[in-house]
């Protein structure tokens, strides 16, 4: 039956009753031949064809279509029969709905941000240079580059347009009006807009003088910036605003919702040279494919251009320039993160779908006698299994519509979890995309798994079926393979699932027990942007420090203050220095130069912390400008450069100055500071403290456009207010510089590892989710299995057999299987902890611990899960059970 | 399915696929409309079977929707604006078919027939 007629039949109908009226006319025609009187032939006529009224209705409900209405009448009955059954339908739905939340909420983030195009005309033709190096030690890639390598990229590579960016974000002050804010920049080239594909909303981008080195200064603002700051006023274009203390001239506004991977309140032009930021791999280039070039021209160019340096090359280190796209690039610290989360929600699913089909299989043995019936009453069985399916799609509906209700409730979670950490996942939103495939997925999934029981439901023996009605006889085996062979398997994916999140929660807990090296009660932090034209000299920089320190230190509460370039879990600034005496590492000459941290502090800072001094002394009032050079360093420092005669004495050369290293402190835990060895989020690493009144103003005025200063103070109890008073502390020194957020220091502390408590806790989620399924699983199966043996049992007790050996021969098939299970799932998550490895710190892959308390777990689980219905036999009066 | 179901079982499955079997004959000699196929499986039977109009339109919109005769608006011989009916290829097999079914089915009948008669 073609839909079309369906949809046309009153039109049909129409030409029938038509068709019919002539019908009667012919009739009619034929009698009055007979010489019948006209209106008498008429009536006979109309008499003989009968009411056609009946054969219009019959015709009529032939035109429906038979699939879709019979669908819509097994619709109406199914949801009659669930209702009927709450306890299963519950359940059903409530394992399809959270397995969908889970599955919806994480596709949003994986769509919208790996699979989906990035938002720029042709993004296809977008990419980043990379170099591939490989060194004995090992290979990598690397995609900044400096100055230098900028330079020759704009000369020698044709094939492609060229833009440049420094890959820092950092914050600046912004003064306006008499309001200071404290706001995000980006630094990008003139040509960063276009090459994106998107042009300001307002106004233009920056001119080519505009980004030459000492050229004019210019801003771009962003549609957020624009609004907040400047009430969204257009005539902003042309004006000059104070950004980092200089005037700047308002040039452009770019589009609402503008976003890029250098994201800012406002762009500043990068004006890049082969000096400051650019004599260091401070920037990454940007390219778009011209038309009719091919990437392979590209990446030619990109090696002429390195060639053209002439740099020293090793024979051991081989460098390959090429291209990676551009959303590959960006999307480089999430993706791994989204693809594991995917993994883990898929599994999650695939478990409930297999809790489904169990829980389809022990509800159609219930109603066997209903199915035998239907049967039995010329129903055929494959009216019967659609029903059944039916059934199932139903379940899938109620269970995608509170899926997508209860996956925006997981999005907002995971967003709320993930937050500065995976900053590019607070705009997704769940979309009209995501619902369609969670509905498409709820669909398959129950179809899939629900056609197998319901093949199974139907293959029965009517007779039998009406006799027995399920309830009694010896254990019937039909279907008690299928719901082992899921059984195993919910056991073996909860292993893989447990596996993984206990490990990440071992990879946090390590990171939260390495010891922090200070006291980290009472601490709170805040920093300021001192890329500031204000703060280009020593003099005024120290005037700051001393004047805010000094008010800071008379607020009540306050027991010491200090500031520092870094904190204790953060990054902090790579630096190179060369040892001027005593024996260097590995025996290598002197005057060679070796990579370090630094920061540079005020006198009090290891007071404040209360970090332990070692030998020599701490950094105090002595080390004014006009004092001696000196620096401290820490043990991670001795230990690595001078492992046998020790620091204490030694003299380096460091940020343009000889000094004498007078103290060595204890280790703290940093951020990662991407060079040495071992990866891992925190670590202690060598690092040497430089008194802030020595450090050159021209290493400040570089190193603050990376790092903000952090003034750090400690108070003898929690101070209610201390923001407040911080900011108004600095404030009254200096008006126009806006402190960033105020922090404790166990805040800073928790978002070194945030990633890792992210992947914790979402992992730690689906594994107890997924042991609860498995849990319903195991439960389903002893508890419907005692069900059918209840006569069998009754007639062995009545023989004799003690309850308990009823009990352990009831419970014994759910551990074998959930034995099986395990050793199936041990050997799964061994094979795929490998994808998670390079997410764990601190605990190996194969860690026999975690593996045994997952067996554990999971063992005890199917113990408790068994034993609930296997103690229903101790009720069991054998009497009844006969008569029964 | 169940007032169909009844309406069918009331007019016997045998009986439905009767009238098909006729109507496509009829149609063998070239198209016509309602009426005229009533009246000449009435006809032509020596008016032995009498086509009920409540079953003959059902019938003709079972045998278009499967495809085995096709339907356009001619005029009759009476000048009236008739539908017409035509028997496509498909219905021609069809009728084949059934028409060997049928012969099977008398020839069955009759052979269980004949030794009652005898004895």
């Amino acid at each position: 039956m073609s839909l079309r007629r369906r949809f046309r039949r009153a039109a049909w109908d129409r030409e029938r009753a038509a068709e019919m009226e002539t019908h009667i006319a012919h009739m009619a025609d034929d009698l009055r031949g007979r010489g019948i009187e006209p209106n008498e032939a008429q009536r006979q006529a109309r008499a003989r064809f009968g009411n056609t009224t009946v054969v219009r209705e019959e015709i009529y409900e032939m035109n429906s279509i038979r699939m879709f209405e019979n669908f819509l009448r097994d619709a109406r009955y199914a949801v009659r029969m669930l209702l009927r059954a709450p306890g299963f339908a519950i359940t059903a739905v409530l394992t399809l709905a959270v397995a969908i939340a889970a599955n919806a909420a994480v596709f949003s983030l994986v769509d919208s941000i790996l699979l989906r195009p990035l938002p720029y005309p042709n993004p296809e033709h977008l990419a980043q240079p990379v170099a591939h190096v490989v060194t004995p030690r090992g290979s990598g890639t690397q995609e900044a580059i400096d100055g230098a390598m900028w330079e020759a990229i704009a000369r020698h590579v044709t094939s492609a347009e060229a833009a440049v960016y420094s890959s820092w974000e950092s914050g600046a002050n912004l003064a306006t009006g008499g309001q200071a804010y404290h706001v995000d920049q980006a630094r990008v080239s003139a040509d960063f807009f276009r090459v994106l594909g998107v042009a300001p909303a307002v106004g233009r981008s920056f001119s080519t003088e505009e980004d030459t080195p000492g050229g004019p200064n210019a801003v771009v603002l962003s549609h957020g910036l624009w609004q907040r700051a400047f009430g969204g006023d257009p005539a902003i274009i042309g004006q000059t605003v104070l950004v980092r203390g200089e005037g700047h001239l308002v040039v452009g506004i770019m589009p609402e919702g503008f976003r890029s991977f250098v994201d800012g309140d406002l762009w500043t032009a990068l004006q890049a040279s082969r000096t400051g930021q650019g004599g260091g791999t401070n920037y990454q280039a940007l390219l778009r494919l011209e038309p009719g070039a091919t990437w392979s021209a590209v990446s030619a160019e990109l090696s002429n251009a390195y060639d053209s340096l002439g740099l020293p090359s090793s024979p051991n280190v081989s460098r390959t320039w090429g291209v990676v796209p551009l959303q590959e690039s960006l999307t480089e610290s999430t993706r791994e993160t989204l693809y594991a989360m995917w993994a883990a929600v898929g599994l999650v699913l695939v478990i409930a779908c297999v809790n489904l089909a169990g829980l389809l299989i022990a509800r159609n043995r219930t109603r066997a006698k209903e199915i035998a019936t239907r049967i039995a009453l010329g129903s055929g069985r494959r009216a019967v299994v659609r029903q059944l399916l039916v059934e199932c799609l139903v379940l899938a509906v109620a269970g995608a519509v509170l899926g997508v209700l209860l996956g925006q409730v997981v999005l907002d979670g995971l967003q709320g979890l993930a937050g500065d950490r995976y900053a590019d996942w607070q705009n997704v939103a769940l979309d009209w995309r995501v619902v369609a495939l969670t509905f498409l997925v709820s669909f398959a999934a129950s179809v899939a798994f629900g056609l197998l029981p319901a093949l199974q439901a139907t293959r029965v023996d009517v007779l039998q079926g009406l006799r027995e009605g399920g309830s009694r006889g010896a254990s019937a085996a039909t279907g008690g393979w299928t719901r082992s062979a899921l059984v195993i398997a919910e056991v073996a994916l909860g292993v893989v699932l447990l596996v993984g999140a206990g490990l990440l929660t071992r990879t946090f807990l390590s990171l939260q027990s390495l010891d922090p090296g200070f006291d980290l009660t009472n601490i709170v932090t805040a920093n300021a942007s001192l890329e500031d034209s204000r703060y280009e000299t020593a003099e005024r920089t120290m005037a700051l420090f001393d004047q805010s320190l000094e008010r800071v230190r008379a607020v009540p509460g306050v027991e010491s203050a200090a500031i520092s370039l870094g904190l204790p879990y953060e990054r902090i600034l790579n630096l190179g220095f060369r040892p001027l005496d005593g024996e260097a590492v590995d025996g290598i000459a002197l005057q060679r130069n070796f990579i370090t941290n630094m920061t540079y502090v005020t006198p009090g800072y290891f007071e404040t912390l209360r970090m332990p001094v070692r030998a020599g002394r701490a950094i105090d009032d002595r080390d004014r400008a006009s004092g001696a050079p000196a620096a401290v360093v820490n043990e991670a420092f001795q230990k690595m450069y001078y492992p046998e005669a020790g620091a204490m004495g030694r003299r380096i050369r460091i940020s343009g100055a000889e000094r004498e290293i007078v103290g060595i402190v204890g280790d703290v835990q940093q951020g990662n500071p991407g060079w040495g060895d071992g990866s891992g989020p925190l670590r202690t690493t060598p690092i040497v403290y430089l008194p802030a009144a020595q450090t050159p103003a021209a290493t400040m005025a570089l190193v603050h456009t990376w790092f903000a200063p952090t003034w750090i103070v400690r108070t003898t109890a929690p101070v209610p207010g201390m923001d407040r008073a911080l900011r108004d502390a600095v404030a009254a020194v200096d008006p126009l510089l806006p402190l960033a957020a105020v922090r404790g220091i166990d805040e800073v502390r928790a978002e070194a590892s945030a990633s890792e408590r992210f992947m914790m806790v979402l992992a730690g989620l689906l594994a107890v989710a997924s042991m609860l399924l498995a849990a319903i699983g195991i439960h389903g199966l002893i508890s419907s299995a005692i069900t059918e043996r209840t006569r069998e049992i009754g007639i062995r007790m009545a023989l004799g057999s003690s309850a308990a050996r009823a009990i352990r021969a009831a419970t014994t098939p759910g551990l074998m299987l959930t034995l099986a299970g395990l050793v199936i799932g041990v050997l799964l998550a061994r094979a795929s902890v490998t994808y998670i490895e390079s997410m764990l710190y601190g605990v190996e892959s194969s860690d026999p611990a975690t593996f045994a308390v997952v067996a554990g777990l999971l063992l005890a689980v199917a113990v408790i899960a068994s034993l609930m219905p296997a103690l229903r036999i101790l009720k069991l009066d054998p009497a009844k059970t006969l008569r029964a | 399915m169940g007032s169909r179901k009844k309406a069918d079982a009331a007019r016997g499955d045998m009986m439905q696929g009767t009238l098909d079997m006729l109507v496509l004959q009829t149609l063998v000699l070239g198209p016509a409309h309602g009426y005229t196929i009533a009246d000449s499986i009435q006809k032509r039977s020596d008016a032995v079977l009498q086509v009920e109009q409540g079953s003959l339109y059902p019938a003709l919109h079972r045998l278009e929707d499967r495809g085995w005769i096709a339907s356009f608006w001619g005029t009759s011989e009476n000048n009236r604006r008739a539908r017409y009916y035509r028997l496509t290829p498909a219905g021609r097999r069809q009728l084949h078919q059934e028409s060997t079914r049928w012969e099977q089915i008398v020839a069955a009948i009759a052979r269980v027939m004949e030794p009652a008669e005898r004895s």
